[in-house]
């Protein structure tokens, strides 16, 4: 539905994007994830036609974002990073505008602002003039814009800001329901969204895609085997010495622990991918005579992904 | 066609909606309603107006024994009068285009109106026709005083040399409007594009003046560019192609260059 192909853009000299290519399925939620600056809205604005690329291609439902402009606009719903309001207008009075703008015909539009305004929980609000509405609402009316014309496509340039968590979890589900039915891109630097949202995840640091999987793949794939931490009394180079024996251990390193007591420390054990070491790791540290604590297995999260991925980068370019 | 005719409704409906919402607007209005009445009323009646210099002439003549030049004070009037309100319209109307499309991109309305299946000429129509019916607004009482005292005229005056006069004035509007409009495409600081527009109205203005002082085929272009001359045209119920022309073209050049400047220079500015 979506397709990005070497898609580059230049802001004078400095690159904001380098060669970006991704897909996103008919029906998929992609999750744009990136840390603030890495180009997450000059992408969306180049999806969304707003911005040129400045080599590459993109394209939307088939058509080419630049060649065929009309044609990607009629299929796109949008909400840019400020979303796009006439703070004079009631949000139905607005809501009516955009569904003109987008081309409804006129004996659907009241029914379709009615179905946005309920799906984004702004009936109670339909009279009251935008200015006076709160920054959650706003959001919402935005996101609503977005959607009117129900087009099969949506780019939500994060969507989720400013909003309370109440009103994120709401927003969240919306999305959700929305799926299936639509296409939806969106971006964000908040990275449990994209694990409670999007099926697929494409992470972005300075302008270059660093990965594209399923949430859980990436989890997988950067941890690779099982996380635990130990709290143990002894010397940490002694007790990797001891672990690091085992075959099914990947991984061991001490974590500063500060405020543990005295002659402890806290270990990080990373198991080989399918192994699940617990057993043996805690009867050779006993068997060592040492004293153990405290032992809990861990799953890497995707913020440990996301810091991997994005610090690698950081370290490749400096 | 229907389509496109659309959406420039909806531009259009939207822009009128703003100036209903928009304290700036009632603001000019009221400033100018004052200041045109003031002028109305001093030109009209005042110590030095059309009246008191007509019975001036009166008195002159009788006690020189020979007739005065006779003069006509419907047309007169109108003469003087819509030449102060062009000019009153000089600091008027930038403030009118000022935020046209500078406050669109301030408040990142663009990006959905750029975004949207809407050509940029088609917003850009809407939006001077939106404009151009705030000016008209703006514009309808003074016939209204006019009416009045033209009423009182003996022999009657006819309609049609007011009438076009004002039409005159409205297409002034709109070209300044037009150009006003393009300068405001250019920046998302409204200060800026009013305080450019103004420039460029100026330049307008009294390119007649200059092209005076300049000699050969530059001061003949500029002479026919001056927006004062084809107004004081129309205004003296001189009906001249050239002027309707003139004016027209102010106004596509206007809408054309701003749908331009949307599609090349919102990728500048990001």
């Amino acid at each position: 539905m979506i397709k990005v192909e070497h898609l580059s853009k230049t802001y004078g000299s400095t690159p904001a994007i380098q060669d970006v290519t991704f897909a996103v399925q008919p029906g998929e939620i992609l999750g744009f994830l990136g840390p603030n600056g890495a180009g997450k809205t000059t992408t969306m604005r180049i999806l969304a036609g707003y911005l040129p690329a400045s080599s590459g291609t993109a394209s939307i439902a088939g058509y080419d974002v630049h060649e065929d402009s009309m044609a990607v606009r009629r299929s796109i719903g949008y909400l840019p990073e400020t979303p796009p309001l006439y703070s004079e207008m009631t949000v139905e009075g607005f809501l009516l505008f955009v569904a003109q703008l987008k081309g409804v015909k006129s004996r659907d539009r009241k029914r379709k602002v009615y179905s946005a305004m309920e799906r984004c929980n702004l009936i109670e609000k339909r009279k009251v003039l935008i200015r006076k509405l709160s920054k959650g609402f706003r959001q919402r009316v935005g996101i609503a814009q977005a959607i009117v014309h129900d087009p099969p496509v949506i780019i939500l340039d994060e969507p989720t800001v400013g909003l309370d968590p109440r009103q994120i979890i709401e927003v969240r589900n919306l999305i959700k329901s929305l799926a299936g039915e639509h296409t939806i891109i969106l971006s964000t630097h908040i990275l449990p969204e994209v694990s409670m949202t999007c099926s697929r995840v494409t992470i972005i640091n300075r302008g270059r895609i660093v990965a594209t999987n399923t949430p859980e793949n990436l989890m997988e794939q950067i941890a690779g085997g099982i996380g635990y931490e130990l709290e143990v009394e002894g010397n940490a180079l002694t007790i990797k010495k001891i672990l690091q024996v085992l075959p099914e251990v990947r991984l061991v390193e001490a974590i500063p622990a500060p405020d543990l007591p005295e002659k402890r420390c806290l270990i990080r054990v990373v198991s080989e991918r399918g192994a699940e070491p617990g057993d043996k790791i805690a009867s050779r540290l006993v068997g060592a005579g040492l004293s153990l604590y405290e032992m809990r297995r861990t799953v890497a999260s995707l913020e440990d992904v996301f810091l991997e991925l994005t610090m690698e980068d950081t370290l490749v370019q400096g | 066609m229907g389509v496109i005719l659309g959406n420039i409704v909806a531009i259009y409906r939207k822009e009128l909606q703003g100036y209903f919402a928009s304290p700036l607007a009632y603001a000019i209005a009221g400033a100018f309603w004052l200041l045109a009445g003031f002028f109305f009323l001093a030109i009209l009646l005042g110590p030095d107006g059309i009246i008191q210099q007509a019975a001036l002439g009166d008195l002159q003549g009788q006690q020189q024994g020979a007739p005065f030049p006779p003069l006509d004070v419907p047309y007169e009037f109108l003469r003087i009068f819509l030449g102060v309100m062009g000019s009153l319209a000089l600091f008027i109307l930038p403030i009118l285009s000022m935020g046209l499309y500078a406050e669109e991109r301030k408040r990142g309305t663009l990006e959905l109106l750029a975004t949207s299946p809407v050509t940029n000429w088609a917003v850009a129509v809407g939006k001077l026709l939106g404009v151009v019916t705030f000016f008209i607004t703006m514009v309808l009482p003074l016939l209204a005083y006019e009416a009045i005292a033209f009423s009182a005229s003996n022999p009657p005056i006819q309609p049609t040399v007011p009438l076009l006069a004002h039409v005159g004035l409205i297409l002034l509007a709109a070209a300044v409007l037009s150009l006003g409009m393009f300068i405001s495409s250019l920046t998302d600081s409204s200060i800026l594009a009013a305080f450019l527009t103004f420039l460029l109205i100026v330049f307008l203005w009294v390119s007649d003046i200059i092209a005076k002082s300049i000699s050969g085929p530059v001061g003949e272009v500029l002479g026919h560019l001056s927006l004062l001359k084809h107004y004081n045209n129309l205004v003296q119920g001189i009906l001249d192609t050239s002027s309707l022309i003139l004016f027209a073209s102010y106004i596509v050049l206007g809408v054309f260059l701003t749908a331009q400047s949307i599609d090349a220079l919102r990728f500048q500015r990001s």
